[in-house]
């Protein structure tokens, strides 16, 4: 499968960044990604220039629309959003209220950075809406590369994992929360699979909804089902993200998350699904040498396994 | 887009307003404002006093409730150079401004900037706003307050047309 890497998280000069949007769009082709978000705080008056930018260079690039509410309780990144919803009523305790407004746009709502510092730092930075019903809740930003990878970004994973396991639809997504011309080398792109005839808007669309997203520093882990053996197995896609820090002699680790337990496999392995109890959801994770946090390359798919009446399938 | 003060004396004041907020106020303020007529230019100017930390207010009291409120909401120790210096850099007074016409929005200022400018023209905008074809109608306001550092933190707002 061919994906596209697309970079979901940038500001500039319309909000509170150091470059402008001509910058910013040149900045992404020079790093060679597919498409980039422009998701200015609570404005979306950059989408026109950013448009007739791109229209003038014929850059081979996309757009992906959209825009970070910037609330008292925290950050909504809003994809595919092309008109400004009001956000100012919003309750802390029905934030519901708002993500379904955007989402009746046509446009995918999520939760950015969720455990960012707030006050007295930055209020509205960490996200204490007190969420009730979280199918709302399109996606969740993981990794947002400039934060803290323990103190931040792996609350906002554990996070994700614990509501992806109790059954919520959420996709995952990371991004560089761009401010200015920072390296991306190395850090976590999001990466959703090439569809024949669809538009990058369409692509993440599709992905965002059926929870094929997945997060990367370099290659995307793929993971094949084979419903006769019931085995799960592994392979690795080569993405062109430059920049990947490469462990060359460590070896590639695999770990499957269910309810239960995480396990750890080579990748390499055929991994038996009974040996796992036959789990409903996993949620596979690519790590180079050992499993720490600091070694992960990727987050791969949910993994989604029923059982019909031929035997478990994966979705 | 730049408006020099030349500019603003050239424009019409329709409203002005002074305000005063407390510390640890979170919330909007709204000022709606019927214009008489269609302009061809509007600029909203906003400005406020105490943004930051001076070395008057960092009492001891105040940094450690600040140490407490580390401790409590993400359980980090800092140290109290570490705390003077987010103090004085990190933490501030922050307030959006955010504009609509007759319900539509047409722009909101994220930058923390101390005083600053939403111009408005058919052609042209200040960033984070939209060029405005005709303005007329109704215009709000909303001063968006997100965090006040200290008690009798004061605003302005001058709304201009010409």
């Amino acid at each position: 499968m061919r994906y596209k890497r697309i970079e979901l998280h940038n500001h500039t000069t319309e909000s509170d960044a150091s470059i402008t949007c001509r910058q910013l769009v040149e900045f992404m082709a020079a790093d060679g990604a597919d498409a980039f978000a422009l998701t200015d705080h609570n404005t979306i008056s950059g989408h026109d220039k950013v448009r007739k930018i791109l229209k003038e260079t014929g850059t081979p690039l996309s757009c992906i629309y959209g825009m970070e509410y910037t609330t008292y309780y925290g950050h909504i990144l809003c994809f595919n959003l092309h008109e400004y919803v009001p956000w100012e009523n919003i309750n802390l305790h029905k934030p519901e209220l708002l993500f379904q407004a955007v989402q009746q746009t046509g446009a995918l709502a999520g939760i950015a950075h969720p455990f960012s510092y707030g006050a007295p730092f930055a209020r509205g930075c960490r996200f204490e809406m007190q969420i009730s019903d979280y199918s709302v809740v399109d996606f969740i930003e993981i990794m947002n590369n400039p934060e803290p990878l323990h103190e931040v970004n792996e609350k906002g994973l554990l996070l994700w994992e614990s509501l992806v396991l109790d059954g919520y639809k959420i996709a995952m997504t990371s991004g560089m929360d761009l401010h200015q011309r920072s390296s991306m080398e190395d850090q976590f792109a999001t990466f959703v699979p090439a569809l024949e005839g669809k538009t990058a808007a369409e692509e993440l669309e599709c992905a965002i909804r059926s929870q094929k997203t997945c997060i990367s520093r370099g290659p995307v882990l793929e993971c094949f089902l084979d419903e006769e053996k019931g085995t799960l197995s592994f392979s690795l896609t080569e993405t062109a993200k430059p920049g990947f820090a490469s462990r060359e002699q460590a070896p590639w680790l695999v770990t499957l998350t269910s309810r239960e337990e995480t396990t750890v496999h080579a990748l390499d392995d055929a991994v038996r699904l009974a040996s796992l109890g036959n789990p409903r959801l996993l949620i596979p994770k690519l790590y180079q040498g050992d499993t720490r946090l600091e070694h992960l390359v990727c987050v791969g798919s949910v993994i989604e396994l029923s059982k019909p009446k031929g035997g478990i399938s994966v979705s | 887009m730049e408006n020099t003060k030349k500019d603003l004396e050239n424009m019409k004041q329709v409203y002005g307003v002074k305000g005063t907020l407390p510390k640890d106020f979170v919330g909007q303020i709204s000022y709606t404002v019927c214009l008489d007529k269609p302009y061809e230019e509007l600029d909203i100017e906003f400005s406020f006093d105490k943004q930051h930390y001076s070395s008057a207010d960092l009492t001891p009291a105040l940094l450690e409730e600040l140490r407490t409120l580390c401790r409590r909401e993400y359980d980090i120790e800092v140290s109290d150079a570490e705390l003077e210096r987010l103090a004085y850099q990190e933490m501030k007074t922050e307030i959006h401004t955010l504009a609509s016409l007759n319900d539509s929005f047409i722009g909101c200022i994220h930058r923390q900037l101390p005083v600053r400018h939403m111009h408005f023209t058919p052609s042209e905008a200040t960033e984070g706003c939209l060029p405005q074809s005709v303005i007329e109608g109704v215009l709000k306001v909303t001063v968006l307050v997100f965090n006040v550092l200290l008690d009798e933190t004061n605003y302005s707002l001058t709304v201009r047309v010409r």
